[in-house]
């Protein structure tokens, strides 16, 4: 055989080692399947927001990093990405990294953790802080996962030291049992999107046709991250309470018998606070500098319906209500508290959704559960749904009973019979209200999703076929002026983020040492081995002599 | 992995290999072709156990419950005699005295399921920018599986003696053994490779022991 003929393989072997090392192992290793998604994590993370308002940048401008992971505390560099969870940083700490870090990787809460009120203040201050200004550093938001839990308790307890062990010996097994992590997302620099937003409105003609009522909200959310904020609160259930009232309101109005007084004019917008009204603005230059401004000619009031669901209404006005005025009438019918404050057109956004109408010289005021605008609840990623404590309902019947006894002019319920009839035509669907409060925070309402889908599908698509049952919509789609736009909004909102378990180069050389220590061991056991042997085979040949 | 871990893991699987070849005595006898023949009857063995594996316990695969049964676990190790029938053709089929049979066939067989295990495990992992210990377990797995084999062949060597019967019955049911064992006691990774490295020192030590009793006999 060949084999035998060359006088033992190692011989062949020997002359072509050399050979075989400079290009058999190159060829074979660059052969090897490389996969750069065999990391051992793997993660949807969302990027934060990033727009432009008047040309002024928010949130984050960049999106691709490759970074050693550090923890809050163990961070150095502009090549470490810092790992937390949102709880535990602070807007200081925060600010620090801002300027300073290569990236920052933020783990939302574990889904049933219940958070402190000090604690949901605290991530709702942090969420403005963030969006206050813009972050050059990549900032990523992730879902709280089990593994992440891990990789932040090995980047917490055991991050790799160059300098800060006492001992070498120290460094040495800290280096040898501690997990480094490298993070790498590769994602499209970020680039504007193409947003149209929209606008749905539908009216109820009235029997007079002179005066109109108009009610309005706004149906996107806003927060620090695009693609998980729900704004259950703000705003969909103000885009659910215009759905339901359309309802009522389109029942009552079917017959001529029972149609009140006033037209009344269902307003849907798709960009809200966070992109200072802008839909509504292009809107109202649309209604009211046109040739045929017959709609807006007569409003009696406007109002707007804002974070409804949270707890007892307030109505903000920008001007207190004239005694006898119609604002004044569904104030009273309320009997609410009252709210007032000046609108300042020297702040970058307006406070309140009708202080766009209260500008166009209208009567308009914005009813909403919270106390204040300055509140972070209203673009926070805590704005999720909840089953309780829901006023929702609540709220939508006292906003229609006022509607109507302002409508149809009812001073005061005379009888339990005529309360009766009352209660009765004007039934809120509790089961239609939470199903359409559940859809709509179901899913991210961001500007940036749903203005730049197509108005026929998704949510715009959804509540214009539904308003479509009850009057007729019409859709109309705005666009940013060409040279200045108002605003700008920017993709990529999601991408994959890989975690790499890496050990630094010296960690390779102790490991060096220990093998070389180990073969050194082998080679002596097998040198020793013969003598071994003997000793072995006289002891065992020893007591086999003895029996 | 950087390629400088790829080296590491690489002398870690090698170089005992290399050493146990030169320093047994038996490339002295210019054996390395008889090595190369254990090796192809490794693959051999193991394309005969796949086959019957395939035919006889089909649902293997399909069987995501992630249940632990353990006699069908029983039953697939009972498979593995065919390995001893294997080992012992190969340690049959070197010609020459006790010792370099035992070490050719062990050192060819071992050499043959190191590639073929861990080659590919190593060779797909060389490239990616993940580190990870299981390659160096792996190494380290290699070298107590080249101690085990030596321990095997040199039982089969002495098969008529009925004393190694006992020792080369359990040889099939080690791993499925050592994996209970090893959960029962609740080991990492590392300890059951731990406690494979001592049950393959127990195995050497009671091989070397009817060894050198068989050859005081002649």
């Amino acid at each position: 055989m060949w084999l035998d003929e060359a006088d033992g393989f190692a011989e062949i072997f020997r002359g072509y080692l050399p050979f075989y090392l400079l290009v058999a192992v190159p060829i074979f290793l660059i052969m090897s399947p490389v996969s750069p998604v065999a990391a051992s994590h793997e993660f949807s993370v969302y990027r934060m927001q990033q727009y432009d308002l008047h040309t002024a940048p928010h949130g984050c401008r960049s999106a691709s990093f490759n970074l050693e992971g550090r923890s809050l505390t163990s961070w150095s560099t502009s090549r470490h990405c810092v790992v937390a969870r949102i709880q535990d940083i602070t807007i200081d700490q925060f600010m620090e990294i801002r300027s300073k870090a290569g990236a920052l990787l933020l783990v939302l809460p574990k889904n049933d953790t219940i958070l402190t009120p000090e604690e949901k203040d605290h991530i709702q201050l942090l969420e403005m802080a963030m969006i206050q200004l813009e972050v050059n550093a990549p900032v990523y938001f992730a879902q709280w996962s089990p593994d992440f839990e891990n990789i932040l308790r090995d980047l917490q307890h055991s991050f790799i030291t160059d300098d800060k062990s006492g001992t070498a010996l120290e460094a040495m097994v800290n280096t040898v049992s501690s997990n480094g992590y490298q993070i790498v997302v590769t994602a499209p620099t970020p680039q504007k999107v193409d947003s149209k937003p929209v606008t749905l409105h539908g009216k109820l003609a009235g029997r007079s046709g002179s005066q109109t009522i108009v009610i309005a909200a706004h149906y996107d959310s806003s927060g620090v991250v695009p693609e998980l904020s729900q704004g259950s609160d703000s705003n969909a259930s103000g885009a659910v309470a215009v759905i339901e009232l359309a309802r009522i309101f389109s029942r009552l109005y079917s017959t001529a018998a029972e149609r009140g007084g006033p037209t009344l004019l269902f307003v849907l917008t798709s960009t809200g606070h966070s992109l200072n009204y802008f839909s509504i603005k292009k809107w109202l230059e649309e209604q009211l500098d046109s040739s045929d401004a017959s709609m807006l000619q007569d409003v009696a009031f406007v109002m707007c319906l804002d974070s409804i669901s949270t707890g007892p209404m307030t109505m903000h006005v920008s001007k207190p209500p004239k005694a006898g005025g119609a604002a004044h009438s569904i104030k009273s019918r309320l009997r609410i508290p009252i709210n007032h404050k000046k609108i300042n057109l020297a702040d970058e956004t307006l406070a309140w959704h009708h202080e766009r109408f209260s500008i166009r010289r209208m009567t308009a005021f914005t009813l909403s559960s919270l106390q204040t605008h300055k509140t972070g609840a209203r673009s926070s990623v805590l704005d999720t749904y909840s089953e309780s404590p829901n006023h929702l309902v609540s709220n939508i019947r006292m906003v229609a009973r006022a509607l109507a006894s302002h409508i149809y002019n009812v001073t005061e319920e005379v009888n339990d019979e005529d309360e009766a009839l009352y209660d009765k035509a004007l039934s809120v669907e509790e089961d239609s209200i939470k199903h359409w409060h559940k859809y709509m925070s179901s899913q991210s309402r961001a500007p940036q999703i749903i203005t730049t889908n197509p108005p026929s599908i998704g949510v715009t698509g959804a509540l214009e076929r539904v308003l479509a049952r009850y009057m007729e919509v019409t859709v109309s789609i705005h666009t940013l002026d060409k040279r200045e736009p108002e605003y700008a909004l920017y993709s990529p909102t999601r991408a994959i983020l890989y975690v790499y378990s890496v050990k630094p180069a010296v960690f390779d050389l102790i490991l060096t040492l220990a093998i070389v220590a180990y073969l050194t061991v082998v080679y002596f056991a097998m040198q020793m081995f013969p003598k071994f042997y003997d000793e072995f085979a006289k002891l065992v040949n020893g007591k086999t002599k003895e029996y | 992995m950087t390629l400088y871990h790829f080296g590491n893991c690489l002398a870690l699987i090698y170089a005992p290999y290399h050493m146990a070849y030169k320093f047994s005595g038996i490339s002295e006898y210019a054996s390395f072709s008889k090595c190369v023949t254990a090796g192809c009857l490794y693959i051999f063995t193991q394309l005969c156990k796949m086959l019957f594996l395939a035919t006889f316990f089909p649902d293997s695969d399909s069987s995501l419950s992630g249940e632990y049964d353990i006699i069908l676990e029983f039953l697939k190790a009972t498979v593995d005699f065919a390995d001893l029938v294997g080992l012992y053709f190969a340690v049959n089929s070197v010609p020459g005295k006790g010792h370099a049979k035992i070490f050719t066939a062990a050192i060819g067989w071992a050499s043959a399921e190191v590639l073929v295990t861990r080659g590919v495990d190593l060779w797909g992992g060389a490239r990616g920018a993940e580190f990870d210990w299981r390659h160096v377990r792996g190494a380290c797995e290699a070298n107590v599986a080249l101690l085990r084999t030596v321990a095997i062949s040199a039982l089969l060597w002495q098969r008529p003696k009925t004393k190694a019967m006992p020792a080369l019955l359990a040889t099939p049911y080690r791993p499925i053994l050592e994996t209970l064992l090893a959960s029962a006691l609740g080991l990492t990774a590392w300890g059951a490779v731990g406690l494979s490295a001592g049950v393959a020192i127990l195995a050497s030590a009671f091989a070397l022991k009817l060894y050198a009793g068989t050859n005081a006999h002649y």
